[in-house]
Parts: C-alpha cells; sequence; structure tokens
C-alpha cells in the first residue's frame, strides 16, 4: 500500500467554528462543514506527512478509533474531498505553493 | 316623507383561520353576529383580507312559509334556524373550476369565487354548518395554490414543537386531545391547518419545513382551537392497541395515509396534481410515524 | 435546511460575528444620487491598521469578509488588503463599481481568490447609469470590466437599486445581467444618508409599483408564496431575533467605528480604542441590540406580518427607535401581501401615506416647480 500525501488547496476559505471547520471552495462555491476527526486530519495536511502518520499521530490518539478503521475512513475522506477540488491527493509529498496558516484561527 | 334610499347597515366580520382572513359582507346584524360568535378568537374587525365574499342569505322554506301565511298559520321563524345544532347538511358537494372561477355548490349554498381577484359571492341557508363548508373549501383552495392543505387531523402544541394525529373518523383524534396534558396547547381536535414556515431573507424568503395553526373547527370536543401557530414535528398516524409504541412508516405508504386524509373536494385537474405535489412533497420533509395507543394519558410521554 | 443556515444558527449561538462588512474608504470615483456616504476623507484607517483588524477578526471567528465602501480600488493597498485576507483564510466578496478594473485587477482577484464580486448597474442604458452614477462613462467601463471578471471565471452579481431614475429600466438591467451570464438582485431600498439627512428618501419609487415587483416570478421565486397572507404568528416567532446585526454580524467603517449593520448607524465602539473582542463582547450598543426580540418591538410585536416583514431595525432606528417599525418595509409588506400593517393600523391608513414629497405636490404644486 503506497502512501498517500495530502495538502490543502489555497483556492478556499476556511475557520473553524465551536470544533467544526467551515471549508467553502473559492472557486465554485461548494461549501463544508469537517467534524472533529476530518478536523484533525485536515489541519496536519501540509503536504509532506504521509496519511498513514497523520492517522496514528493525530487521530488515534485523541479519538477512539483502531487504526485500520481509521485509515480507510480517512483515505475515503480525503478522496472526497480532492474530488471537490479543495484538498490535494498525490503518492508523492506536494510541495508547498501559497503557506496556508495551519488550520487557520 | 319617505327616504329615497334606504341604509342598510353592512357588517363585515373577517374570520382569520392561519393567518388568512376571509371577509364576510352581509346585510343580516344576526348572521354577522352568529359568525363572531361562532369564531370567536379568530374574528377581526378591521384590516383588510385577501378573500372577501358578499354572503346572501336564502330561506330553504319560503315556498311553504308563504302559503303558511296565506292559510293564517305560521311555520317556525326562519331565523330561529340558526339555533338548529341538528340539523345534517345535504351530501352532494360540486366544487368546480371553469374560466378561472371556482363554483362551490351544495343543498345548502352556492357559491363563486374569483382568486385573481379575492372576491366572491355565498348564497347560502342560515344554517352555521352551511358557513363551515365554504370556509373549508375555500381554505383549502388557497393552500393548495400554496402546497399546502387542511388535513383530518388533531394537533397540538408542546414545548414550541406541533403534532398532528391524523386518522379517520374513530381513530382516536379526539380521544388523543381529550388526553394532552396541561403544558400542551391544542389546536383543533377535527382539522389541522398546514401552512409552508416561511423565513425572511433580504428580499427573499426561505421555506423552512411547515407550521401547523389552530382553527375553530371542533369536532366531538366541541372546543375551539387556540388561534396561534408553531413549527410542525411530526405526524402521527393514529391506531389504537394494547401497548403505546411508535413505528417508522415507509414513505410510500405515508404519502398514501397522508392523501387519504387530506380534506380535498375539488373536481379539477390542475388543483388535484398540485395537492398530491404537496403531498409528497411533505412526506419528504416532515417525519411521519404510527402511533399505537391504548386511551390513557401515558401516551404522552411519548410526544414533544 | 441547508449547511450555511445550519452554520448560521451555530454562530448564533455561540455569538459568534461570521460575516463582517468592512468598508476601507468612503472616497469614490462616482456619486451616486442614492448614496447614503460623505465622501471626503476624514483620516481613513492605514494598510496597517486594516491588517491588523483583519488579524483581529481571524481570532474572533469571523468567516465570510466583505470588502466595499465608497470605490475599493481607490485606495492603493486594496489588492494588498485582498491578499492578506485571503492569507488569513477569509472567504472574501467584494462591492466594487468596478470602473477600474481591468484585466489586471481581474487576473489578481482570481489569483487571489475571491469568492464574488458584487457591482452595481442601475441600467442597461448607458444615459441612465450615468445619470445615477454622475460619472459619465461609467457604465461603459463597469461593463467591460465585468466581461474582464467572467473571463477570469469569478462570480459576479450585479445588484441594482430601483429608483425614481431607473423605474422603468429593471426588467432592462435583469436582461443585460442574464446575457453577461451574472446573477442580478433587485432592491427598492433607498436608505437616509449616514449624516442623518433623508431628503434622499424622495428617490424611493413609489409604493404603487412595487406590487408588478412582488408579483414577477423571475425576481421572487414562487409568487404565490411570496405574496401570501403571513401565517398566524407562535411563540417561535415572538421569540425571534429582527436579523442578524450584532448577532453574528457587524460592519466597520473606514474611521475604525464598529456599527451593527451599514445600515444600521449606531456607534458601538472604535477599533482604534479598543480591541474587537472587547467591542463584540462588552459594547453597551451591541448589548442593547442583542436584547430585542420580535416581542419586544413596540408596535411590531402585534403585526400580522411579524414574521415575513423585511423589517429593517436600522431603518426603524434611523426613523427614531430601533424597536419602531420602519415605515419602509411597512410599505413592502402590505405591497407584497395587500394587508396593512399593524403600524399604518394605528395610525388609520388602509394605504401607507404618500411619501413627504409627494405630499407637497399634491397640496401646493407651484411650490414644487420651482425645485
Amino acid at each position: 500500500m503506497n502512501n498517500l500525501y495530502i495538502a490543502r488547496s489555497s483556492a478556499i476559505a476556511s475557520r473553524v467554528l465551536a470544533g467544526e471547520t467551515m471549508v467553502m471552495s473559492v472557486t465554485d462555491s461548494t461549501f463544508f462543514t469537517l467534524n472533529e476527526v476530518a478536523t484533525a486530519i485536515w489541519q496536519a495536511a501540509d503536504g509532506v506527512t504521509p496519511l498513514t502518520d497523520i492517522v496514528t499521530r493525530s487521530v488515534c490518539p485523541e479519538f477512539e478509533i483502531t487504526p485500520q478503521e481509521a485509515l480507510t475512513d480517512a483515505e475515503e475522506f480525503v478522496r472526497e474531498l480532492a474530488t471537490h477540488g479543495i484538498l490535494q491527493v498525490s503518492e508523492q509529498p506536494i510541495p508547498n505553493q501559497d503557506a496556508a496558516i495551519a488550520g487557520a484561527a | 316623507m319617505m327616504p329615497l334610499l334606504e341604509e342598510v347597515a353592512l357588517h363585515t366580520p373577517v374570520v382569520q383561520i392561519g393567518g388568512i382572513g376571509i371577509a364576510l359582507r352581509t346585510s343580516s346584524a344576526r348572521f354577522a353576529r352568529m359568525v363572531e360568535d361562532r369564531y370567536d378568537g379568530f374574528v377581526t374587525q378591521e384590516g383588510a383580507a385577501q378573500v372577501s365574499f358578499d354572503v346572501e342569505l336564502f330561506d330553504p322554506h319560503e315556498r311553504e312559509r308563504e302559503n303558511a301565511r296565506r292559510q293564517g298559520t305560521t311555520l317556525q321563524s326562519w331565523e330561529s334556524q340558526f339555533d338548529d345544532p341538528f340539523a345534517e347538511p345535504p351530501d352532494d358537494l360540486a366544487v368546480t373550476c371553469e374560466h378561472r372561477i371556482w363554483r362551490i355548490h351544495r343543498g345548502d349554498f352556492d357559491a363563486t369565487w374569483n382568486p385573481q381577484t379575492g372576491h366572491g359571492h355565498i348564497r347560502q341557508t342560515v344554517n352555521p354548518y352551511a358557513l363551515d363548508s365554504v370556509l373549508r373549501i375555500v381554505h383549502s383552495l388557497v393552500l393548495a395554490q400554496q402546497g399546502t392543505f387542511l388535513i383530518h387531523a388533531a394537533s397540538a402544541i408542546r414545548n414550541g414543537r406541533a403534532f398532528l394525529f391524523s386518522g379517520i373518523s374513530g381513530a382516536g383524534k379526539t380521544t388523543i386531545s381529550r388526553l394532552a396534558p396541561p403544558d400542551t396547547t391544542l389546536l383543533t381536535d377535527e382539522i389541522s391547518y398546514i401552512r409552508k414556515n416561511v423565513q425572511k431573507n433580504g428580499m427573499k424568503q426561505q421555506t423552512a419545513g411547515y407550521r401547523a395553526h389552530g382553527t375553530p373547527f371542533a369536532g366531538e370536543l366541541a372546543r375551539l382551537g387556540v388561534n396561534c401557530s408553531a413549527p410542525l414535528d411530526t405526524l402521527y398516524m393514529l391506531s389504537q392497541g394494547p401497548e403505546n409504541h411508535i413505528d417508522d412508516i415507509h414513505p410510500v405508504e405515508a404519502t398514501q395515509m397522508l392523501l387519504r386524509n387530506i380534506l380535498f373536494f375539488a373536481h379539477d385537474a390542475d388543483l388535484v396534481h398540485r395537492v398530491f405535489e404537496a403531498a409528497c412533497r411533505f412526506v419528504e420533509r416532515v417525519p411521519v410515524r404510527r402511533l399505537t395507543f391504548r386511551p390513557d394519558a401515558a401516551v404522552w410521554d411519548l410526544i414533544g | 435546511m441547508s449547511l450555511m443556515y445550519e452554520m448560521n444558527e451555530k454562530a448564533f449561538e455561540h455569538g459568534v460575528p461570521l460575516s463582517v462588512h468592512l468598508d476601507v474608504t468612503y472616497r469614490c470615483n462616482e456619486r451616486c444620487v442614492h448614496c447614503y456616504l460623505d465622501h471626503d476623507d476624514h483620516g481613513e484607517m492605514t494598510t496597517g491598521e486594516i491588517k491588523g483588524i483583519l488579524d483581529q477578526l481571524a481570532e474572533a471567528g469571523t468567516f465570510l469578509l466583505t470588502f466595499s465602501g465608497g470605490e475599493v480600488f481607490l485606495r492603493r493597498d486594496f489588492l494588498e488588503l485582498v491578499a492578506y485576507a485571503r492569507k488569513l483564510l477569509f472567504n472574501v466578496k467584494v462591492k466594487t463599481n468596478a470602473v477600474m478594473i481591468r484585466e489586471h485587477e481581474a487576473q489578481e482577484l482570481r489569483r487571489l481568490g475571491v469568492e464574488q464580486i458584487q457591482i452595481s448597474v442601475y441600467s442597461h442604458r448607458a444615459e441612465v447609469h450615468d445619470a445615477i452614477t454622475k460619472l459619465p462613462g461609467s457604465w461603459a467601463r463597469t461593463t467591460r470590466a465585468i466581461r474582464f471578471l467572467k473571463e477570469q471565471g469569478l462570480k459576479v452579481t450585479i445588484a441594482n437599486v430601483l429608483m425614481n431614475g431607473n423605474l422603468d429600466d429593471h426588467k432592462g438591467a435583469q436582461a443585460l445581467a442574464h446575457d453577461l451570464g451574472v446573477t442580478y438582485t433587485l432592491d427598492p431600498t433607498v436608505s437616509p444618508k449616514m449624516d442623518g439627512d433623508h431628503s434622499i428618501l424622495n428617490l424611493r419609487v413609489p409604493g404603487s409599483v412595487l406590487p408588478t415587483v412582488f408579483h414577477d416570478a423571475s425576481l421572487v421565486g414562487n409568487v404565490d408564496e411570496y405574496c401570501a397572507a403571513p401565517s398566524t404568528p407562535g411563540e417561535d416567532i415572538l421569540n425571534g431575533i429582527p436579523c442578524s446585526a450584532g448577532h453574528t454580524s457587524c460592519y466597520i467603517t473606514p474611521y475604525a467605528d464598529v456599527f451593527p449593520c451599514v445600515q444600521f448607524p449606531l456607534p458601538s465602539g472604535n477599533l482604534r480604542q479598543q480591541k474587537f473582542m472587547d467591542i463584540w463582547r462588552n459594547s453597551s450598543q451591541l448589548a442593547d441590540v442583542r436584547s430585542i426580540r420580535a416581542r419586544d418591538l413596540t408596535t411590531c410585536s402585534g403585526c400580522g406580518h411579524v414574521g415575513t416583514c423585511s423589517r429593517c431595525p436600522g431603518l426603524a432606528f434611523m426613523e427614531g427607535d430601533m424597536r419602531g417599525p420602519s415605515t419602509a418595509d411597512c410599505e413592502k409588506s402590505f405591497y407584497r401581501t395587500g394587508l396593512p400593517s399593524e403600524n399604518m393600523r394605528r395610525q388609520g391608513l388602509t394605504m401607507p401615506a404618500p411619501s413627504p414629497m409627494l405630499q407637497l405636490v399634491q397640496i401646493a404644486p407651484a411650490l414644487v416647480q420651482g425645485l
């Protein structure tokens, strides 16, 4: 199983509101909210940390999920966000284009 | 000297149900008083209404009275028919639309109504049941235009949310109404009034669900509902049984049950279509569940 | 309900200023006849001041940021401010007359990821539009700019204000928007000037033209629903708030004053003296605005329209009482439904009262001729 690398797109707006992250694509105005698990993955999506590491470090300890479950869910989740253009997913590390402030306020 | 013109006093009580006012213009003070009394809590004198009717009263026994008068005997005074609670309404209702004018006809009334102008004419006997029927029919036509309806259901407000209890005669609408605890506001035990829940949003408006409204149409409970409204939470289809429980209903079955309980009278293809659409949309947005209950107050622990 | 609606509900529960409208200058290259602003610069905020405020707004949880003015492009640092806001991941919307937007500006707005641009166009006819903006050639430049923006794939809306000067052209403007491939909104609201001058209200269209607008499905959606008599209000409606101003949104002037809304000029604190969160949490003016529920409205609480009226608390405030009626909105509710408001009823009116200008004409035509 190849490692996946994920990076937040720069063509988005986001803000945390009471534990959830609101994300809006500025290109097509589609709007999402990310729950706490999804927010943890989103905030760690720096382009260079493999998804498996994000899951074991940020997801499993915080939320009581097994690594296998968490990884399966995470892969599905990131592909979903990728189809909407708000997350880049690649089998190679993704170089930093425009340093978005991690996680925003 | 005889006056050239006689002034006829005109009374215009407005019966307002669900926020929709119907003005009834009449020269009969007695009729106006009957309206104010029968729809107490739902009558306002002032203010424009979107719908208005000129009401003309007729005596169905006029010929007999004429004969009696000529023979020197008397018949029961026609006005005392106002007080007859046991007069049975005739069965032959016809509601049709031609050239955009509605005609509503039954043995005891004949009405026409133009939805464009909002104005119409009613010719009816003095029996108040005739007016109940005309009002219900006109409201159902207005609501159909807006995508909602009247439904055979009791409704009540608990904790700021409205609940409907539907079913045919004998299903338990009056029973469940009677069992309602003091913290519940009864809207009706017989005919529920549903409108869209509109929220303002600048120049546009948004529809978010539905609202149930109190009506003066009382069933066996013989009590007028409170004239207010609340956002609709759930529609319960009633069933009686040994234990109280709530079950889901498949949307298709829910739509069928809803259609059976919607008050609808008109022989008009366009309107039938609208009502069908309205029912489908309703089931998409409002939970419809089966409530089986035994006739004791504990059922209300499951509600609201 | 939609996700955005749910987020607004959540923001309300948590007292978060989700949307902020920030005017970066009152200077303008146009002089629209209906504008409520004083266009002289009385010491607008510096680049540094604005960036500092943007930092504070991001911290406070603001997500939707609208830049407006005056004309935003008159500020040399405007694109720099947009870039800064985008770095803070705001969803940025820009209101502009677009007169100064050429290919470069359009490319920049695209590159920076501005989500939406709103541009005022008052007619499909240049002469009518230019007579309102008082800037010859503005219609041509504005419509050309809209094309540049559309070429860049940006989301553009044309906002038209219905007033006496363009009354006959609103369908034409709508058609123009359609041809340009942009959304169109029409608003009959003309606000008094911020300094209290009410004379521009004479530009408001006579109420009698409103029914046509309100019965236009291309503007309002489902007409039967839009023009229906309002539902009997219930407890939930009486417990409702008038609007988001002061609850989940607010307005900041180029001079760092905080108001509940651009149309509600109640000074609630100044960001040159206090931190934003301090004002947002502790301002007594905002607390007063936040305390108002529909049941507290002196006249409107008893009105059948209370749940559906477009009543703007800011217009009510400018009329004299933030808990009182907004006569312009009584008029709209009346022309939308045919049903008078409680405010009208208390004055014994079955129709809205004619505007002061109209009354003058009826009483003394000779006096008006000289105007």
